[in-house]
């Protein structure tokens, strides 16, 4: 139940991910198109694209971190034995609670300090709160994720296989 | 100090965790325990790292690249040099190289071309009864290509974190790119002769040039983005959100290939390799960042200094470094891993940062199809059913080209740098 409740959010942050994406892209061609064609230039639309690549980092981010697809260099595990890979997989999961509870209460903090100030972008008047939130907001969902993959270890339930798991 | 900067990373690295847990580690770590800084540094420096319009072209060109990859282009663009090359002996594996380097310059993910070249290589080099130990080798070797050919991933990665300018760096590639292919095609003749095997068919004019005009907007694509960014029309961002557009109209309205859902998945794709990558981008600028504060690349160059190396010594001790390394890591971690270490001792030792880059960017190149790890062998093994041990035995020809290439380009700084001079436009 709750694996399913995981894979239908990764779902929607990565469609609502890739509109955005989609998004960023037509602006961007936008801009060359209104500079060549017709000598304008749509003031903050860089700012606005790179917003959205700083969310699609941090909380794609969580979407790799569910999928279990994060880069890593695992040569050497495939010499190590069973129950070394088993103690290996859950001191990275607690490690990684400790890591993603510690940037998300840096990032909340200094998220919450643009929201007090009311800072805004540059050029496209952003309220800079929303991308340094994205910072918090993909740490505090790979947090969860790793506290739930804890919960299912100290409950011996199966593993769940790498890769693109359960996607529709 | 040195537990957080150097024995935290390298034990983590070696058990197999996360990259991006490996570099947040080391520098929570340090901030935690060692650095009396206010702590928010690492949300300011997280977020700073990937902060940058330059970045932004890495999910453009990875988009582009999957939209193409997707419809029939792969097919056009092997008709289209497989016309032109036919005659020659060996001509389906100059066609694999000559394919492999026109695909290189619209995306740049090499893995992706050995799984797409590959799929409609292999099956001809077969049937034309091409050795499968040579077919396995150079088709898990031609994708190295796609990273040096501009638009290449890596150079921007490594242009951000040696702050050195991507157009320059593609300047650079061309050549070196071209040099490759180019020592492939007649390696590939070469045995072909030697061997006897894959005879040419008479040059048939008719055939090439309906060839020529069904790829012709996939040809389109290079000509936009490079033309683009060597004219001055564009930055190697807007190039790429431009064959973005491209990518997207040919192969929906042109092609009438993909659907509006082939164009939402492969944005969610991309959205997934931005994941993968930037946030390790993200964590290596505040890794970065702590290096520098620390005086770390600063110690490490007067160091060496103290030794009196020179720039060869140098390059070539770097060569064998990244080359071990390259077996290991794939090219992004660690160009992000190394890169704020090199690049201050070759600026000491007067390398041009943008020689370096390509040097770097072709020893990593090689590491993608190095045995035992290279991650193309194991595309080519589950994607085109190829054995390891006949892609192991296939592949070793290919490794010294590769390494003979590097030497020359190493060695050779005008290999690189004569582009810098002759295609950015003037002013």
């Amino acid at each position: 139940m709750i694996d399913q409740v995981f894979d239908r959010i990764a779902r929607i942050i990565e469609v609502a991910l890739a509109l955005a994406f989609i998004l960023a892209v037509l602006l961007n061609f936008a801009n060359v198109v209104g500079r060549y064609l017709l000598g304008v230039s749509l003031l903050g639309s860089d700012e606005v694209q790179v917003f959205i690549m700083v969310g699609m980092t941090f909380i794609g981010a969580a979407v790799v971190t569910r999928r279990n697809a994060h880069l890593r260099m695992d040569v050497l595990l495939r010499f190590l034995p069973a129950p070394v890979l088993v103690v290996l997989r859950i001191v990275e999961q607690v490690l990684l609670v400790a890591l993603a509870g510690f940037v998300l209460t840096q990032s909340y903090f200094y998220a919450w300090q643009m929201w007090l100030i009311g800072r805004t972008s540059d050029m496209a008047g952003v309220p800079m709160w929303i991308p340094h939130a994205t910072v918090a907001l993909g740490f505090g969902l790979i947090l969860a994720v790793a506290v739930w993959r804890l919960t299912r270890m100290a409950r011996h339930m199966p593993e769940r296989p790498a890769g693109r798991e359960a996607a529709p | 100090m040195t537990f957080a900067l150097a024995v935290v990373p390298i034990a983590l690295l070696l058990l197999g965790f996360p990259i991006f847990m490996v570099l947040l580690s080391a520098v929570t770590v340090a901030l935690v325990f060692f650095m009396h800084v206010p702590l928010v540094v690492l949300h300011q420096n997280l977020f700073g790292s990937v902060n940058a319009s330059a970045l932004l072209a890495i999910p453009f060109f990875i988009y582009a690249g999957e939209l193409m990859g997707r419809g029939s282009v792969a097919q056009r663009l092997v008709d289209f040099v497989q016309g032109g090359v036919g005659s020659v002996r060996g001509s389906l594996g100059v066609t694999a190289v000559g394919t492999s380097a026109i695909f290189g310059a619209i995306s740049g993910a090499s893995a992706a071309t050995v799984a797409t070249i590959g799929k409609v290589m292999v099956p001809a080099m077969r049937r034309a009864g091409y050795p499968e130990t040579f077919t396995a080798g150079l088709i898990t070797a031609v994708g190295a290509i796609d990273v040096i050919i501009p638009p290449s991933i890596p150079m921007i990665v490594y242009g951000a974190a040696a702050e050195e300018s991507v157009a320059r760096l593609y300047a650079a590639g061309v050549l070196p790119g071209l040099m490759i292919a180019a020592m492939l095609a007649v390696y590939v003749v070469w045995r072909a002769r030697r061997e006897n095997f894959g005879a040419g068919e008479p040059f048939d004019l008719q055939r090439f040039l309906r060839a020529t005009v069904r790829s012709l907007w996939a040809l389109g694509a290079p000509f936009i983005i490079l033309g683009g960014i060597y004219g001055g029309i564009f930055s190697p961002t807007e190039a790429a959100a431009v064959a973005c557009v491209y990518a997207a109209l040919v192969t929906a309205f042109v092609f009438r290939e993909l659907g509006w859902r082939d164009i939402l998945e492969a944005a969610a794709s991309t959205v997934l390799f931005t994941g993968q990558v930037l946030i390790i981008v993200a964590c290596a600028g505040v890794f970065a960042w702590l290096l520098t504060v620390n005086q770390v690349p600063a110690a490490i160059t007067a160091w060496l200094q103290s030794f009196n190396v020179s720039a060869w010594m140098l390059l070539l001790a770097i060569n064998v470094l990244l080359l071990l390394v390259g077996c290991f890591l794939d090219p992004l971690s660690a160009i992000l891993l190394l890169s704020p270490l090199l690049v201050p001792m070759v600026k000491a030792a007067g390398i041009d940062p943008v020689h370096f880059g390509i040097v770097v960017t072709v020893n990593l190149a090689i590491g993608l199809f190095h045995p035992p790890f290279g991650i193309n062998i194991f595309v080519a093994q589950a994607v085109l059913g190829l054995k390891l041990e006949t892609i192991y035995r296939g592949i070793i020809p290919f490794v010294i080209i590769y390494l003979v290439a590097l030497a020359l380009i190493t060695y050779i700084p005008d290999i690189s740098l004569i582009g810098v001079r002759y295609l950015l436009a003037r002013g």
